[in-house]
């Protein structure tokens, strides 16, 4: 199970231009072009942002076997969205298959690509700045470029340090329940039922108190180091935000406002809350 | 000897707190707040759009005292809570990196098996991805302390890799001010169990209202939204409302929140 | 008005300790951790900090590194505490502020020490917090990771250290500070021998260098003598019990220090175990080293329990093996320790012989008895059979825990088992009781497992074990971070067992614990 959870570790050495970037201005990018997309369902929209994206791609440093590796859930959860949309969704237009009260038509099809599309569009920034970004750079970037207070960001990414320490803790509770006589997994003794979400739930309980035991003496261990005192504070990594970063930051947001633009001139645009 | 400075020292404390309530940002904030229910009153929301079916317009009032006075009150009690120790970010910080873990577990076993719910199936377990907001309010005590531990619980969960990339981010803002708003309308004092199932609530109405709107928009239709919403906020009192109390309960017994503000509240031993 | 003496002494050149009828009490306690505390500690002095568990120990080096704070916890303080004249928590934030702090703090956890995931970002931090500027940064953090002697450079990752290093680590993020008094709070209790060795060498080196002052609380006491010169002795709950030279105070108190659980040097614990009944005659083997499946002590047929025969054994979610082709037998009333260095594979092998993680390669397989009926691969026998055959006690205590009550953690196993031999209610009463009293846990029967201290816990963890009456123990580091008196009660109880019939198979790093276990008459070693 760890195998399948990696997070980001030692810094990437990135040569590439949006892959050397200042962290918020990718993060910028992530964050910003969802806000559009998620404004509405239609293809064209959604699709000229990938467009967009995929276009790019070849500045942000990625290959496609390490976007394959980081994206692949990405790419995996959009299949079958897009299948239950297209199986389920309200019918318009014109009829193309169909079996009882399953029925593919014409904008069951639109709305399965869009949301098929939706999910990558969205996604696929997220995976650049996920494969690109170092946490402590992406840290330093929050607390001295947009300024949010560096005891919550350094805590977090403290904390975030602890997520490997806590996923092998969960291991060991897995492997220690069996030894005091309780199988893990669904389907043996307890099945799915009470009993099952009982022993899931007391191991999450055990897993927090080692959480929170460890936050505690973390927080003394970062005190003890004078941390948290005064909000004078010194960066031994300076993160710069430079002129370049904010012509990327711009780029996401030019993505955003042209794939909207592309919707509505098409005529395909429409607000999600009606 | 000792009782007696501890006492006096209390109440100076209390006594800053008080002068200090209305300090210049937080005054700034209650009027933006008023002002934003005023202008909402004034302007009117449109009526061209229609939620569940009915148009915005006939809301308009509600709406602009709920903006302006939850505002104040948020703005009243975060100076009341007392200020967030290391002890506290970090402990909070962790929570929320124990629940991207628990996320990320969850979200994995059961992608295959969600995948193949239709949503109103699917809206049953959504409490799931609440818990760390409401335990977090819970066992830290402080203002922001819902929003910031869920968002850090939405970044880990975004950063290891899930269906919903950096959306997920701004989910859990959410997310995290739905149950926020409870606790502040409760100005941080109010942490039993009637607490815990409304910010379970707040936070199933939000993501409700999120996924219904925003995610599954082509699927439901009017009615499907308002069940879509109504059992999402059932799943987030039971799992994440009724859930994270149990486990605060719980965890106090083993003696691990002493350091903070919910063990305090505790008997010495 | 509060004095403000200048800061003005070169850095790191010592600090003195005053203390003044100090006491502490924390917010959730009625009995106060520290009281009346009278002490006087010059600059430069290197002292030791002895006394039974709650005396207040780690209370005192907290209260002086300025991190007690009676308004922020909610405890209780008295007296005063001073550092060069100024209240400690005074202290602590003008030391911020000035970029130059009086003191510094090393804890026993190294895993919980290391903030950054970068070992040169790590030894920054501190200096980042102080507000040292940018450019004295990194100059810096190179000298201090040279002074601990840090193999690796400043991009090296934290999570690929081991304890010992990750200790030193946290070493240099405290003596880049140039704090004129080290705190340290059991420093190597969590580590193995050879960490244990490098983290003292690095403390003995920057004493020497910078003439900065120590206060150190540890248990293995004899390694540390040479860079003492005082030792003081707390009382629970009270003051100081004794104070002077080294060689006095264990003198005069070496039975009082046993007591509190002090490894005294000079006083040799061990050697507990009974007179063993069936000694090997002596064609048996001398030779600590492997001893192969099939030998068996000539004229003592022991049953074997467990076979591996070329196991491999690998961590899980591992590709690679960590350990290979290794053969050996678990026998009945003997003891089979796996020792070796720190990485080399111990827990892993322990956590397969416990049927709890698949063999890599090769086979382990359960003598007849043992298998009774289950199948001789441990790792396919269901939770409920593997419960009353095998039984493994966890390297941390904290992991075993399912109930919250001691006397329901006891009754967790006996109702998990499957199959024959499962007990009936009137059974597991007895045997719980019987536990309890030989545990010495009675008094604590009604108390959350987690409360209990570090040797409370150690115990409980292998009471729930014993309670299913499984044959074969499986032990993952048992005396790890624990102090003397547990020990001996440890390896006493494990002797018992062995005279009793049960198989042991310890994991450890702990060479006393080979030295007593692994003796001829009561086992053998297996070096990895």
């Amino acid at each position: 199970m760890t195998g399948l959870i990696a997070l980001p570790g030692t810094r990437p050495s990135e040569v590439a231009f949006i892959a050397r970037a200042n962290p918020v201005a990718k993060l910028a990018v992530a964050m910003v072009i969802p806000i559009a997309l998620i404004l509405t369902v239609d293809p064209v929209t959604a699709g000229t942002a990938l467009l967009l994206e995929i276009l790019a791609l070849p500045w942000c440093g990625v290959g496609p076997r390490r976007l394959l590796r980081s994206g692949w859930i990405v790419l995996l959860s959009a299949i079958p969205a897009g299948l239950l949309t297209l199986l389920f969704a309200a019918d318009s237009g014109r009829l193309i298959a169909g079996l009882g009260p399953v029925t593919i038509t014409a904008g069951s099809l639109t709305a399965a690509a869009a949301i098929a599309l939706r999910i990558l569009a969205i996604g696929l920034p997220g995976v650049v700045l996920i494969t690109t970004t170092d946490p402590t750079d992406l840290a330093d970037a929050l607390a001295q470029v947009l300024h949010l207070p560096h005891r919550f960001v350094l805590s977090a990414l403290a904390a975030l340090r602890l997520f490997g320490v806590l996923a092998q803790e969960w291991t060991m509770l897995t492997m220690a329940r069996r030894a005091r006589g309780f199988d893990t997994g669904f389907g043996r003794a307890d099945g799915f039922g009470l009993g099952a979400a009982r022993r899931v739930g007391g191991q999450v309980f055990a897993l927090l108190v080692l959480a929170i035991r460890r936050a505690t003496v973390l927080a003394v261990a970062m005190e003890a180091r004078g941390f948290g005192v005064d909000r004078r504070r010194t960066w031994a990594r300076p993160s710069r935000f430079r002129r370049s970063d904010l012509a990327i930051a711009l780029g996401g947001l030019l993505i955003a406002v042209l794939a909207t633009v592309a919707g509505v001139v098409t005529g395909s645009w429409n607000l999600v809350l009606t | 000897m000792i009782d007696s400075t501890a006492q006096a020292h209390q109440q100076d404390q209390k006594d800053a707190r008080l002068s200090e309530l209305w300090s210049p940002p937080r005054l700034f904030v209650a009027a933006i707040g008023i002002l934003a229910g005023v202008v909402i009153y004034l302007v009117g929301l449109p009526s061209s759009t229609s939620i569940f079916g009915t148009p915005l317009s006939d809301l308009t009032l509600p709406v602009a005292l709920f903006v302006g006075g939850a505002v104040v009150a948020v703005a009243a009690s975060t100076a009341v809570a007392g200020r967030w120790r290391i002890v506290d970010i970090v402990v909070a910080s962790v929570l929320g990196v124990a629940g991207g873990l628990v996320f990320s577990v969850w979200n994995a076993s059961t992608q295959p098996l969600r995948a193949s719910m239709v949503p109103l199936v699917g809206a049953t377990i959504v409490g799931v991805w609440l818990f760390p907001a409401v335990l977090g309010g819970l066992i830290v005590r402080r203002p922001g302390a819902a929003v910031y531990t869920e968002l850090v619980a939405a970044v880990l969960s975004a950063l290891v890799g899930n269906e919903w990339g950096f959306a997920t981010v701004w989910y859990g803002l959410v997310e995290g001010l739905g149950a926020e708003v409870v606790f502040a309308l409760l100005l941080y004092r109010r942490y039993g169990l009637p607490t815990a199932l409304l910010a379970g609530a707040g936070a199933g109405v939000a993501v409700g209202l999120l996924d219904s709107l925003i995610y599954y928009p082509a699927v439901l239709d009017p009615a499907g939204r308002l069940a879509y919403v109504a059992i999402a906020t059932c799943s987030g009192v039971i799992i994440a409302g009724l859930g994270s109390w149990a486990l605060t309960k719980a965890l106090a017994k083993t003696g691990t929140l002493a350091p903070m503000a919910s063990g305090r509240a505790a008997e010495r031993v | 008005m509060l004095n403000r003496p200048a800061l003005n002494r070169t850095a790191g050149s010592g600090a003195a300790v005053q203390a003044r009828g100090w006491g502490w009490r924390y917010g959730t306690r009625k009995a106060w951790a520290v009281r009346g505390l009278d002490l006087r500690i010059e600059a430069g002095e290197r002292v030791m900090l002895l006394g039974p568990s709650g005396a207040g120990k780690s209370s005192l080096l907290a209260g002086l590194a300025g991190l007690l704070d009676p308004v922020e916890s909610g405890g209780d303080e008295e007296g005063e505490l001073l550092l060069d004249g100024v209240p400690a928590r005074q202290a602590r934030v003008q030391g911020v502020r000035a970029g130059q702090p009086l003191t510094g703090l090393l804890l026993q956890d190294p895993q919980a020490q290391t903030v950054l995931a970068r070992c040169g970002d790590d030894v920054a931090f501190g200096l980042e917090n102080h507000a040292v500027p940018a450019d004295q940064i990194w100059p810096r953090v190179e000298q201090a990771l040279r002074e601990v002697g840090f193999p690796y450079g400043i991009e090296h990752p934290t999570a690929a250290l081991s304890g010992g290093e990750r200790q030193r680590l946290a070493l240099a993020g405290v003596l880049a500070l140039r704090p004129g008094l080290l705190l340290l709070d059991e420093p190597t209790a969590m580590l193995d021998p050879d960490g244990a060795d490098l983290v003292r060498e690095s403390v003995a080196a920057v004493l020497a260098v910078t003439g900065a002052g120590c206060l150190l609380v540890e248990h293995r006491v004899a390694p540390w003598l040479a860079m003492i010169d005082r030792v003081v002795v707390l009382e629970p709950g009270g003051g100081v019990h004794a104070d002077g030279p080294p060689e006095v105070v264990f003198a005069k108190q070496s039975e009082a220090l046993a007591a509190a659980g002090v490894w005294v040097p000079g006083v040799r614990i061990g050697r507990t175990r009974p007179a063993s009944r069936v000694q090997a005659s002596n064609g048996g083997t001398s030779d600590p080293r492997r001893q192969d499946a099939g030998t068996l002590d000539a004229g003592t047929q022991r049953e074997q329990l467990l076979t591996a025969a070329g196991l491999a054994a690998r961590r899980p979610g591992q590709v690679e093996s960590v350990v290979q082709d290794l053969d050996f037998t678990v026998q009945a009333g003997r003891a089979l320790c796996v020792t070796g260095p720190n990485g080399v594979g111990k827990s892993t092998l322990a956590l397969t012989v416990g049927g709890l993680v698949a063999p890599a390669a090769g086979t382990l397989h359960a003598g007849q008895s043992l298998d009774a009926g289950a199948g001789p691969d441990p790792i396919t026998w269901r939770a409920g059979e593997l419960v009353s055959r095998i039984g493994t006690v966890f390297q941390e205590p904290q992991h075993q825990f399912v109930a919250s009550t001691v006397a329901a953690e006891l009754a967790v196993g006996p109702a998990r088992v499957r199959g024959r031999h499962r007990p009936d209610p009137q059974q597991v009463a007895a045997r719980t009781d019987e536990l309890l009293e030989r545990l010495r846990l009675t008094h604590l029967s009604r108390a959350n497992p987690f409360t209990l201290s570090g040797g409370e816990q150690r115990r409980l963890s292998v009471a729930t074990v014993l309670a299913t009456a499984p044959r074969v123990l499986v032990l993952d580091e048992p005396t790890f971070g624990q102090d003397a008196r547990t020990w001996v009660e440890l390896t006493a109880l494990l002797a018992e067992l062995l005279a009793e019939g049960a198989a042991i198979m310890v994991a450890t790093h702990d060479q006393e614990l080979v030295d007593e276990l692994g003796h001829p008459d009561l086992g053998e070693v297996l070096a990895l």
